[in-house]
C-alpha cells in the first residue's frame, strides 16, 4: 500500500419485480454494500488476511490465503441485513504484472468471484495500482453477474498520505474514490480515510450519511 | 468530474516518473560512502549508504554479528514491507530485522558464523513481492 485494493462484494440478492423501483433500490444496495478501499489482494507467500466490515446494510468476514505473492484465495461470509439473506462468496485474485522501482510500485491483477448462494452469481474484472510513499492511484472493472442483473463497475482512487511515516508508526491516507456502475451511469464520489500500524489496518469513510468501516489483520 | 480525476492520475504518473528519472528521495545519489567500505565491509549493487546514526541505533543493542544492509525496490508501504520481516525472522541466523521505508533499505543481523547468500535473500523478497537489488555487509 498503500496499497490499496477494492475487491468487490458481490451483492447476492434476490429482488421481487418492483417495476421503475427495481432498478433504483438495486443501485442503491450496489453503492450501500460496496467496498472501501481493501488491502492487497495478495500478500507475501503464505500469508493469510482477515477482514471485517460493516455498514447500514451488511456486514461480512472475510478471510484470503496466498500460497505465493502471485495469486490469492478466500471466502467471505456475508450478513445482508437488508435482505436477511446469509451467503457466502468464494473470491481469487491473480497477481497478472508488477513492476517495483526504489519509489513506487505498479500492479496489474485480475479478479474473479462466485458465489455460493446462486451458481449465476459470479464477477472476474481486473484491477490496477500504483503508489508511492505520497501518492496513490487506483482502477478497476468489474463484471458482475447475478441472477436479477448484469453489469459493469467502474472505479478510481487516488489518495495522499499527508506524512511520511517511519516503520512501526501509524500510516495515514486521505483517500478519495469514484464509482460507477452500468445501472445508473452516474459516478458517485466520496472521501475515506485508512490508518494502519503494523499488521492492523481500518478504514472509516462516510456515504450518504452512513459510516462504512472496515478492519483488517494481516498474519 | 471524470475528466478530472484522469487528469489528476496522468499528473501523478508524470510527476513521480519525473522524481524517478531525476533519482527522487535521494536514490541515484550514489553516496561516495558506499564505495568507502573498510575491511569489514563488503560492497556488491548497494547504490547509497546506510546514515550511520540509523546504523547505530540498529546496533545498539547487537554485538558480534554481520549486518546485511539490502536495496529494495518495491518497498512503498509499511503494510506491505510486514512480510519480508516476518519471513526472515522464520530463519533462525537471523537476530534482528529493520526496514527504512525512507531509505528502501533493510537491515537483516545475522550470527557471524552465517554464510549470507544474496541469492536467498533475493528470494526472501520476492516471495514477499518485492525486490532486491544490493547490499553490503558490516560486522560488528
Amino acid at each position: 500500500m498503500s496499497d490499496l485494493y477494492v475487491e468487490s462484494i458481490r451483492l447476492n440478492v434476490n429482488i421481487p419485480y418492483m417495476g421503475i423501483y427495481k432498478n433504483l433500490i438495486f443501485a442503491t444496495m450496489l453503492f450501500m454494500l460496496s467496498d472501501l478501499a481493501q488491502s492487497r489482494p495478495v500478500s507475501w507467500a503464505g500469508g493469510s488476511t482477515i477482514m471485517y466490515r460493516t455498514n447500514s446494510m451488511m456486514s461480512s468476514y472475510t478471510f484470503h490465503y496466498s500460497p505465493t505473492y502471485k495469486y490469492s484465495i478466500g471466502a467471505e461470509y456475508v450478513n445482508d441485513r437488508y435482505f436477511n439473506n446469509h451467503f457466502i462468496n468464494l473470491r481469487s485474485t491473480y497477481l497478472l504484472d508488477r513492476h517495483n522501482t526504489k519509489i513506487s510500485q505498479r500492479n496489474i491483477y485480475l479478479t474473479g468471484g462466485i458465489s455460493t448462494k446462486t451458481n449465476q452469481d459470479f464477477s472476474y474484472g481486473i484491477h490496477g495500482d500504483w503508489e508511492t510513499r505520497r501518492l496513490f492511484s487506483s482502477f478497476s472493472l468489474i463484471n458482475k453477474h447475478t441472477k436479477e442483473k448484469d453489469y459493469t463497475e467502474n472505479e478510481f482512487q487516488l489518495g495522499v498520505a499527508p506524512y511520511l511515516g517511519k516503520y512501526d508508526d501509524i500510516h495515514t491516507w486521505v483517500m478519495l474514490k469514484a464509482k460507477k456502475n452500468t445501472i445508473n451511469n452516474n459516478w458517485e464520489i466520496y472521501p475515506f480515510i485508512k490508518l494502519f500500524q503494523g499488521d492492523f489496518l481500518i478504514e472509516v469513510g462516510s456515504k450518504n450519511s452512513h459510516w462504512d468501516v472496515h478492519f483488517i489483520i494481516r498474519y | 468530474m471524470y475528466k478530472i480525476l484522469v487528469m489528476f492520475m496522468v499528473f501523478t504518473v508524470s510527476s513521480v516518473s519525473a522524481m524517478e528519472k531525476s533519482g527522487g528521495h535521494g536514490h541515484g545519489s550514489h553516496n561516495d560512502e558506499s564505495h568507502q567500505h573498510s575491511a569489514d565491509e563488503s560492497v556488491n549493487g548497494s547504490d547509497t549508504a546506510f546514515p550511520e546514526k540509523m546504523f547505530s541505533e540498529f546496533t545498539s543493542d547487537l554485538a558480534n554479528v554481520q549486518i546485511v544492509i539490502v536495496d529494495v525496490n518495491g518497498m512503498v508501504c509499511d503494510f506491505c514491507a510486514r512480510g519480508i520481516e516476518k519471513v526472515l525472522y522464520t530463519d533462525d541466523a537471523v537476530k534482528k530485522v529493520g526496514v527504512s521505508l525512507e531509505l528502501g533499505k533493510v537491515l537483516i543481523a545475522y550470527a557471524p558464523s552465517t554464510k549470507v547468500d544474496f541469492e536467498e535473500i533475493k528470494n526472501i523478497f520476492l516471495s514477499n513481492g518485492q525486490n532486491a537489488t544490493g547490499y553490503i555487509i558490516k560486522k560488528i
